[in-house]
């Protein structure tokens, strides 16, 4: 059997900087997360990137302490460098590089949506799954074949983490948005009249977005709103993924990042697979947000299949797109 | 008006993510009925009213390609209560077959493209431009189904996305050809619409960065 091997990973694109330390069997032994709150509005990428420099010391040394490791331990150093916001990015990037100098280990370069992917298929046992990937930032329907992640549907413009996260801004509800959407539309009763927008496999959120608020400010119902912006937005995402599931024959469907967390969601893509006989799994819930042992975990198959970076070219990539990235450990 | 056909007995010959396709006898001629079927994902109130839209929008969308010179199957008879449309039967693989079998489909490509302009220039943007809605019963002539999501606009946000769409089918489904495939594809676009290429080009690029990447995919609503 293969040499056991450790990997600490480190995600920092956008709101979240998390330490992850995951083993080559799968197992997590450490992930550690800390979320940026903005006192109002979306994120300001400059500063969420001082957030993350200000609590990054302590959260590599929880991760390591709850792994009972020390860094001589570590194998090598995984690096989420994109896609995301570049000051973010770069935070994480630097303390990666540090690391890897100082203790001298290997650096692997990871993509955040692979790691959101395998991740889930880690957490599901799934082999080949047809992939919704939903955050704050993400909208995408992907599927392996021949050697990478190939794109089937998406967004055209805002991603649905982001519509539930603006809606909620909108209508002043707490922190975080989107469960609170989810709470407030189990008590909807109306389903409210908004723009249904697929193209192709695709579908674009920006127009639900800006019909929603223009009927908050015409004084409905909040639940009601909630309810009918769920069921909209997921109805949407649902027949785009089945129409991907019916174009790619795949047998399994996974549903991962942030709004995995949605147990309405879950339900709409869960009558999506029962239709074409596929297998439904969705990741847990404390690995659906952004977070560091996604990050390892992938850093681990990619470091056994020869995967990694010098320091001097790991530079940060905040537009590296998922179907660019070659897949060598399937 | 309700289809004469509805009591149709005939072979579903496909299961698209829509729809159920059947094989039937209309007045002595073989026909394809297409209908869609409900989908228990969506508030029962919503989805009667897209399968009823849809249906009765590609029956519309179809006429208005034909009329302008596009391969399309006639239309015999449609019931949008019944999410039923009949329409004639055109024998043949898909594009998506053929170009995953590894025929030389280059100039099929440049025909699809040349049709493609054909609709843009005429207000008309097919909505969901895959290789799995071209069927090529004849090299020269390849047909285009499944308009229940086309437009009628000459906006270039939405000529752009039909174009997109092409291009994101190609490197899903057969990314080994992608450059070939496209550049045959615009061969055949440009001699329709000439100069424009270059603009609906920029578009696409701006659309695909929007959808991609997460800068550009914020909201901004203020
Ligand atoms: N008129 C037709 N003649 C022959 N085959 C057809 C015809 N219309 C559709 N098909 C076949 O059925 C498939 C599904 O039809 P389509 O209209 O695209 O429905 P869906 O919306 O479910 O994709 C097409 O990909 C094509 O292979
Ligand atoms: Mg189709």
């Amino acid at each position: 059997m293969a040499r056991r091997v450790v990997v600490l990973g480190i995600e920092s694109t956008a709101h979240t900087f998390g330490c992850g330390i995951v083993d080559s069997s799968g197992n997590i032994l450490a992930n550690v997360n800390n979320t940026y709150i903005p006192a109002k509005g979306g994120i300001h990428p400059r500063e969420s990137a001082q957030h993350h420099s200000d609590v990054a010391p302590r959260v590599i040394r929880t991760a390591l302490s709850e792994a009972k490791l020390s860094m001589d331990q570590v194998d090598a150093i995984a690096v989420s460098l994109g896609p995301g916001l570049g000051p973010c990015l770069r935070v994480g990037a630097t303390i990666c590089r540090a690391l890897a100098v100082a203790y001298d280990k290997p650096l692997i370069p990871v993509n955040h949506a692979v790691a959101h992917i395998e991740i889930a298929k880690l957490t599901t046992g799934f082999k080949d799954p047809l992939i919704v990937f939903v955050s704050g930032g993400n909208t995408i329907i992907a599927a392996y074949s021949d050697g990478r992640y190939r794109v089937f549907g998406e967004t055209l413009d805002i991603a649905l983490g982001n519509l539930l996260d603006a809606f909620a801004r909108e209508a002043h509800l707490p922190h975080p948005g989107g469960p609170r959407v989810e709470e407030l539309a189990k008590k909807g009763e109306r389903l409210l009249k908004l723009p249904y927008i697929v193209k192709g496999q695709d579908v674009s959120y920006s127009g639900l977005l800006t019909a929603a608020v223009k009927l908050l400010s015409e004084g409905h119902r909040i639940e009601d709103l909630c309810y009918s912006l769920q069921e909209y937005a997921f109805s949407m995402l649902a027949e785009v993924a089945e129409r991907a599931l019916a174009y790619t024959e795949k047998k399994e469907l996974v549903l991962t990042g942030g709004v995995a967390a949605n147990s309405e969601l879950q339900r709409k893509l869960m009558m999506v697979a029962e239709e074409h006989n596929a297998k439904f799994g969705v990741v847990p819930k404390a690995l659906s947000g952004d977070n560091g042992a996604m990050i390892a975990w992938t850093g681990v198959l990619a470091y056994v299949h020869g995967v990694t970076i010098n320091v001097e070219k790991s530079y940060v990539k905040p537009r590296w797109r998922l179907d660019e990235v070659d897949i060598p450990w399937i | 008006m309700r289809s004469i056909y509805l009591g149709f007995e005939g072979k579903i010959i496909k299961k698209g993510a829509e729809a159920e396709l059947y094989l039937i006898d209309f007045l002595g001629i073989p026909a394809i009925l297409k209908k869609r079927i409900p989908k228990p994902y969506r508030a029962k109130e919503l989805d009667a009213h897209i399968r009823r839209m849809r249906t009765s929008h590609e029956v519309t969308m179809m006429f208005h390609a034909r009329v302008c010179g596009v391969p399309v199957p006639a239309i015999y008879d449609v019931d949008p209560d019944e999410g039923v449309i009949i329409m004639e039967y055109i024998p043949g693989p898909t594009l998506k077959e053929m170009t995953l079998k590894d025929y030389e489909v280059s100039s099929i490509f440049k025909l699809v493209g040349f049709y493609v302009g054909k609709m843009h220039l005429n207000n008309i943007v097919h909505g969901d431009l895959t290789t799995a809605n071209i069927i090529v019963p004849e090299p020269e002539k390849p047909f285009f189904v499944d308009f229940g999501l086309a437009e009628r606009t000459g906006e270039l946000e939405a000529i752009g996305t039909d174009v997109h769409l092409m291009l994101r089918a190609l490197e899903s489904t057969h990314y080994s050809k992608v450059k070939e495939l496209f550049n045959a594809f615009l061969r055949g676009y440009r001699e329709i619409m000439g100069g424009k290429v270059e603009n609906v080009l920029k578009k696409v690029q701006e659309i695909r960065r929007r959808g991609r990447y997460v800068e550009e995919r914020r909201a901004k609503i203020h």
